[in-house]
């Protein structure tokens, strides 16, 4: 245990204070002067980034077409639910990272809404987009700077949910209605509804799909792909990962599968894979691996910096929906390693003293993943890492020479494998559950919070291999069952309760703050 | 000509207080989001209205 004696939170004390049964918090926080009038030019930021969307035409438009548009009403409300109870580097570490990923959704609307068939409509525009799979590696685009890569699944589901808790609801129910069974993932489910309600906005030359996460999500593909092949003319391709990732022997039908993507592309485009930005994107992405690396060595040390649910969500967009395309993500990974440093030799602490270290493990609820901000305050318990953002650590090839053009399907594909998620759902015993313990070990984890998602089929089995080993390794194993995007199965208190039973009853804790035990949450954003 | 130059600061500064004060209120008092939480509704019904496509 790390405990620091003349530890004081400016500001407010008890955040407890800040909550009512409404939609919205009752007041922001007070966080001594310096950190508030922080806070609040942060917020001045974010309202430009939205002034400057919704002052453009077709993006109205989009605001009364799309039902999923109106959960872009709570984008502070999302921001103030990570940076809670934060100070100094890490409030800094919070803000640089999800305002950039507020900033990079926005940009990703924009362009949506200017191609969409049904509000911007330039076609020009959007004969040079690729809709690609939100669960994609963007690998395949690396080497096409003339097109744009969309994932509309990306603002319509995933983000939408980060947003407001019932994102998803209207659209699990129609998806439920056409037949479509209730105990399935419910994120392909909301995307099946979205789809099938017409609520997806139209665009693209072609399209990419992938199979990278589960079952549930090729029921979803199939579905959104019959209707934009047969309905809208958007030619989609299939890329399969292989299952068994970490075998050498998949690996040339995987780079196989890549070079027929790119070529599908090229054909539905007229543009030509481009190596010289290919191999430009190739040094980012190596750049980034090496950031996330250093990131995880300051959160091994006894002062975490960089953690939770805002290094999961930067590191989904920078990893895998960016995957080195942008120039600017690397900018943002120097800032945030540069207040991650300092909070590291400063000693500094987002709590008066941290009791646990725990790895997350399994896939989130994505209507109440800033729990992993509130476990912190309310209980101590620092979450230093998480599954999905345990991915590739290989650097790929980054100089152009003919071995390395050929070297460059085999990283692509790699990297496809490797998506966040499926690099540990698939592939076999030991990237679920071995590596999970050597993680414990170099982040000096003594507890894994397991998130159990009720719907997902990929984790069920291994669930007394996880007890058996854990209780060996005397590793405090927490499950938390959860049903990823549905708040009407497993509300928000509900799931925060199966860790306060944990530490009430098997560990025999009291809450650093009391206030925020029970949180009055379930009908907020 | 020092005259002019100071009066426009003044007035500068104060356009300035002016700002600070209003938007540090809506900040503080989170009425941004109580706002949008109202307008929800009406959106949502909006939607409920809507004629689409609905198609498997």
């Amino acid at each position: 245990m790390i405990r620091q004696e003349n530890w004081k939170r400016q500001g407010d004390q008890q955040l407890g204070v800040l909550f009512d049964d409404g939609k919205v918090r009752r007041r922001r926080e007070w966080r001594g002067v310096k950190d508030t009038l922080y806070d609040y030019g942060r917020w001045l930021g974010i309202m430009k980034i939205l002034a400057t969307f919704i002052a453009k035409p077709r993006n109205v438009k989009a605001m009364f077409r799309y039902r999923w548009m109106a959960n872009y009403l709570a984008v502070p409300h999302m921001v103030d639910k990570f940076t809670m109870g934060l100070r100094d580097e890490a409030l800094r570490i919070v803000h640089t990272s999800m305002d950039f990923v507020v900033y990079d959704v926005a940009k990703t609307m924009d362009n949506v809404f200017r191609g969409d068939r049904k509000t911007g409509n330039d076609k020009a525009f959007s004969d040079k987009c690729v809709l690609t799979d939100e669960n994609a590696m963007t690998a395949f685009m690396m080497g096409f700077p003339t097109l744009k890569a969309i994932l509309r699944e990306v603002p319509t589901m995933f983000v939408a949910n980060l947003l407001t808790q019932y994102s998803t609801t209207h659209y699990l129910d129609v998806a439920q209605q056409f037949g479509i069974p209730g105990d399935v993932c419910p994120m392909p489910e909301a995307e099946a509804g979205i789809s099938i309600e017409d609520d997806f906005p139209v665009l693209g030359a072609c399209a990419v799909q992938v199979n990278t996460t589960c079952d549930g999500s090729l029921m979803g593909n199939g579905i959104i792909a019959k209707r934009l092949e047969r309905e809208y003319g958007i030619p989609t391709f299939q890329l399969v990962a292989p299952m068994r990732h970490r075998e050498a022997d998949v690996q040339d039908y995987a780079a196989g599968d890549i070079k027929q993507a790119i070529a599908f592309i090229e054909e539905h485009t007229d543009e030509k894979w481009d190596w010289k930005n290919y191999f430009e994107c190739a040094k980012r992405v190596n750049e980034a691996t090496r950031t996330r690396l250093a990131w995880l060595d300051i959160n091994a040390t006894d002062y975490p910096q960089f953690v939770g649910a805002p290094f999961s969500l930067y590191n989904d967009t920078n990893y895998m929906g960016n995957c080195g395309r942008s120039p600017d993500f690397p900018l943002v990974d120097a800032k945030i390693l540069k207040y991650a440093e300092t909070g590291c030799t400063e000693k500094r602490m987002m709590a008066p003293e941290y009791r646990h270290r725990a790895i997350i493990w399994g896939v989130q609820p994505q209507y109440c993943i800033d729990m992993l901000n509130w476990m912190v305050h309310c209980w101590g318990i620092v979450p230093l890492t998480d599954m999905l953002s345990l991915v590739n650590t290989k650097m790929i090839a980054e100089e152009d020479t003919p071995e390395n053009r050929e070297q460059a399907y085999y990283d692509m594909a790699w990297l496809n494998e490797n998506m966040i998620m499926r690099n540990r759902t698939h592939g076999g015993y030991r990237v679920l559950v071995d590596e999970l313990w050597e993680f414990c070990e170099q982040l000096h984890a003594d507890m894994v919070i397991m998130w159990e998602h009720m719907s997902c089929k990929a984790l069920d089995g291994m669930h007394g291999q996880f007890e058996e080993q854990a209780r060996e390794k005397g590793i405090h194993l927490v499950w938390v069952c959860h049903d990823l995007c549905d708040p009407r199965v497993y509300t928000r208190q509900a799931i925060r309760d199966q860790l306060n039973v944990y530490m009430r009853t098997v560990l025999r804790e009291e809450p650093l703050d009391p206030s925020i035990e029970f949180l009055p949450d379930e009908n907020a954003w | 000509m020092s005259k002019k130059i100071a009066a426009l600061l003044l007035k500068l500064l104060l356009a300035a207080a002016g700002f600070f004060a209003v938007t540090f209120t809506v900040y503080f008092f989170n009425l941004d989001m109580k706002l949008t939480s109202k307008i929800e509704p009406f959106l949502l019904r909006h939607y409920d209205k809507m004629e689409r496509n609905t198609s498997l």
